[in-house]
């Protein structure tokens, strides 16, 4: 702050420049939130009267619950799969030696740097030619793929927090590999691992291009957004928009708040 | 007292590697090998045919005219972002203004898609507020047009960018800004001279993430640019759950894939010149 003296003006220009972005993110939001309280069967101004009514029919709607089902089931597979291979694969990455490291590094993250259309496209080519029809279990196997890399880079800083004198003193008193990996490790970055698997969790709930690709008319809740919005409107939108939209910023702020507070070599 | 020796558990990459290899590499390898199969065995038909349609090469410049303007407009507007929120916040509120930035990002495309519907269609909050004040009805016409696309990506490619180069901001060594600013330095020249050599890195990470994100999504185009004049990825969506033409889909994915390597070679020659250097 001292550093940069920056004038009133050009200080005053900064704040008003990132209130202004803040604005266009949230406006639109904001607008979805307000219309699925509002009784009118058009989206439209003015507002007519606060009702709760499109959450109810929400409620009501099978599609719906079974892509909310759909949608956990394949969420919390896909978070416990991706943070367990990614923990696995972060530890291995910390404290072993093997040739060709950096490229099989670079293999495990390059999802990350991938559009997803082309995870998905490449499994559903890639299954169809083998003869394999498109499924919820492949939406689940895809996604495990694009949130591994968010895994293994959140929890090898996890790792590295961890003192080696812990994990030295498991295996010299006679612990193997695995229990040490179980009892010492993994409780002393308990928090890094909640994190990972609230993140994961959050992006594979709302991922829908990649179980676009790998269903045919399995549905999971982004899919059944997706047709409600493509097929004729439907003012329930609002509220399934605004009920997921609370949820998964949710997870992410409580995933943060613990990547946050964890503190190097801390045991607990 | 006696190191003790931590082993070297190698294999435990091994799970990871395995699926990453079967659900990742080998479709890749797959894709490389029907994008080149053809009635009359391994070609380029597919290809040279692909550039010969019209159609899906206006599809592919609009894929890439649509990432790049959005990753153009967001790579400028997130470095006064980034710079006020590393230099000009109080470290207390720091990371609070950051998540303010970044959480709506956590939840999906289609969703804040489909909330920039409620805002720019022709009977939306815009046209809805304009016609109040003008008192006639107006029509704002911006919905399903490639400028509601070129918003919609702009603002997340905003936030990534940012994010991406205020963590390169935060990461520079802050000795360094003082003691070139008790030597005399202007703000101008500290910011000039230290900021942004340092933080290139961090932009150049934020700005390919964005456009190689940008020019393959699929949501954002359908729900704002509307389905007439199709980028790639509707494209490829159609191709497949439609036609079934597979070796054209894979003829299309390679073209985009090779469009995002292309993409990210700045960056990666960035960072294997700055390895060298060091």
């Amino acid at each position: 702050m001292t550093i940069f003296g920056l004038g009133y003006a050009t200080r005053l220009g900064l704040n008003f420049f990132f209130s202004a972005v803040v604005l266009c993110i949230y406006a639109p939001i904001i607008v979805m939130i307000i219309f699925s309280f509002n009784s009118g069967r058009y989206q439209t101004l003015p507002f007519r009267e606060f009702t709760t009514d499109w959450y109810a029919r929400m409620l009501q709607d099978q599609n719906f619950i079974d892509g909310l089902g759909n949608s956990l089931i394949i969420a919390s597979s896909v978070s416990i799969s991706a943070t367990i291979l990614g923990f696995l694969a972060a530890y291995s990455f910390q404290k072993a030696e093997f040739p060709a490291k950096p490229i099989a590094l670079g293999l495990l993250l390059a999802p990350l740097a991938f559009p997803l259309i082309l995870v998905g496209i490449g499994m559903r080519l890639q299954f169809t030619s083998l003869g394999v029809k498109p499924g919820l279990w492949l939406v689940a196997m895809g996604q495990t793929i694009y949130v591994l890399p968010l895994a293994i880079l959140n929890l090898r800083v996890g790792i590295a927090n961890v003192s080696s004198s812990l994990e030295d003193a498991a295996i010299s008193l006679g612990a193997s590999r695995i229990r040490t990996l179980v009892e010492i490790i993994a409780p002393a970055c308990r928090s890094t691992i909640i994190a990972t698997l609230l993140i994961t969790f959050t992006f594979a709930f709302d991922e829908f291009i990649i179980a676009y690709f790998l269903t045919n008319f399995e549905i999971t809740l982004p899919i059944k957004i997706w047709t409600t919005l493509v097929t004729g409107f439907d003012p329930t939108v609002n509220a399934v928009g605004s009920g997921v939209f609370i949820f998964s910023v949710t997870l992410g702020l409580l995933a943060q708040i613990l990547l946050f507070k964890r503190q190097p070599g801390k045991f607990s | 007292m006696r190191h003790v020796p931590a082993g070297n558990p190698w294999q435990l990459v091994l799970p990871a590697l395995f699926l990453m290899i079967v659900l990742f590499l080998s479709p890749i390898v797959n894709m490389v090998g029907l994008s080149l199969t053809t009635s009359q065995g391994v070609s380029i038909q597919n290809y040279v045919n692909f550039f010969s349609t019209s159609h899906l090469t206006d599809a592919m410049m609009r894929s890439i005219q649509l990432a790049g303007i959005a990753t153009l407009i967001s790579s400028i507007i997130s470095w006064p972002l980034a710079f006020f929120l590393a230099y000009c916040i109080p470290v207390q509120f720091r990371i609070a203004a950051l998540l303010l930035l970044i959480a709506p990002f956590w939840t999906s495309f289609t969703i804040r898609a489909f909330s920039w519907q409620l805002v720019l269609s022709d009977n939306g909050v815009i046209a809805a507020s304009l016609s109040y004040i003008v008192g006639e009805p107006v029509s704002v016409g911006i919905l399903y047009t490639m400028a509601a696309s070129i918003l919609g990506l702009t603002l997340f490619g905003t936030m990534l960018t940012t994010l991406t180069l205020f963590g390169a901001m935060t990461a520079i060594n802050q000795n360094l800004l003082e003691a070139s600013a008790s030597l005399g330095a202007k703000s101008w020249s500290i910011f000039r001279d230290i900021v942004i050599p340092l933080a290139t890195p961090g932009w150049l990470v934020g700005t390919t993430l964005t456009f190689v994100i940008c020019v393959g999504d699929y949501a954002v185009p359908t729900l704002l640019g509307g389905g007439l004049k199709p980028v790639l990825a509707q494209l490829m969506l159609s191709t497949v759950k439609g036609t079934y033409d597979l070796p054209n889909a894979a003829t299309m994915a390679m073209i985009l894939m090779f469009i995002v390597l292309l993409a990210a070679l700045p960056m990666t020659l960035h960072i294997l010149v700055l390895r060298k250097q060091s």
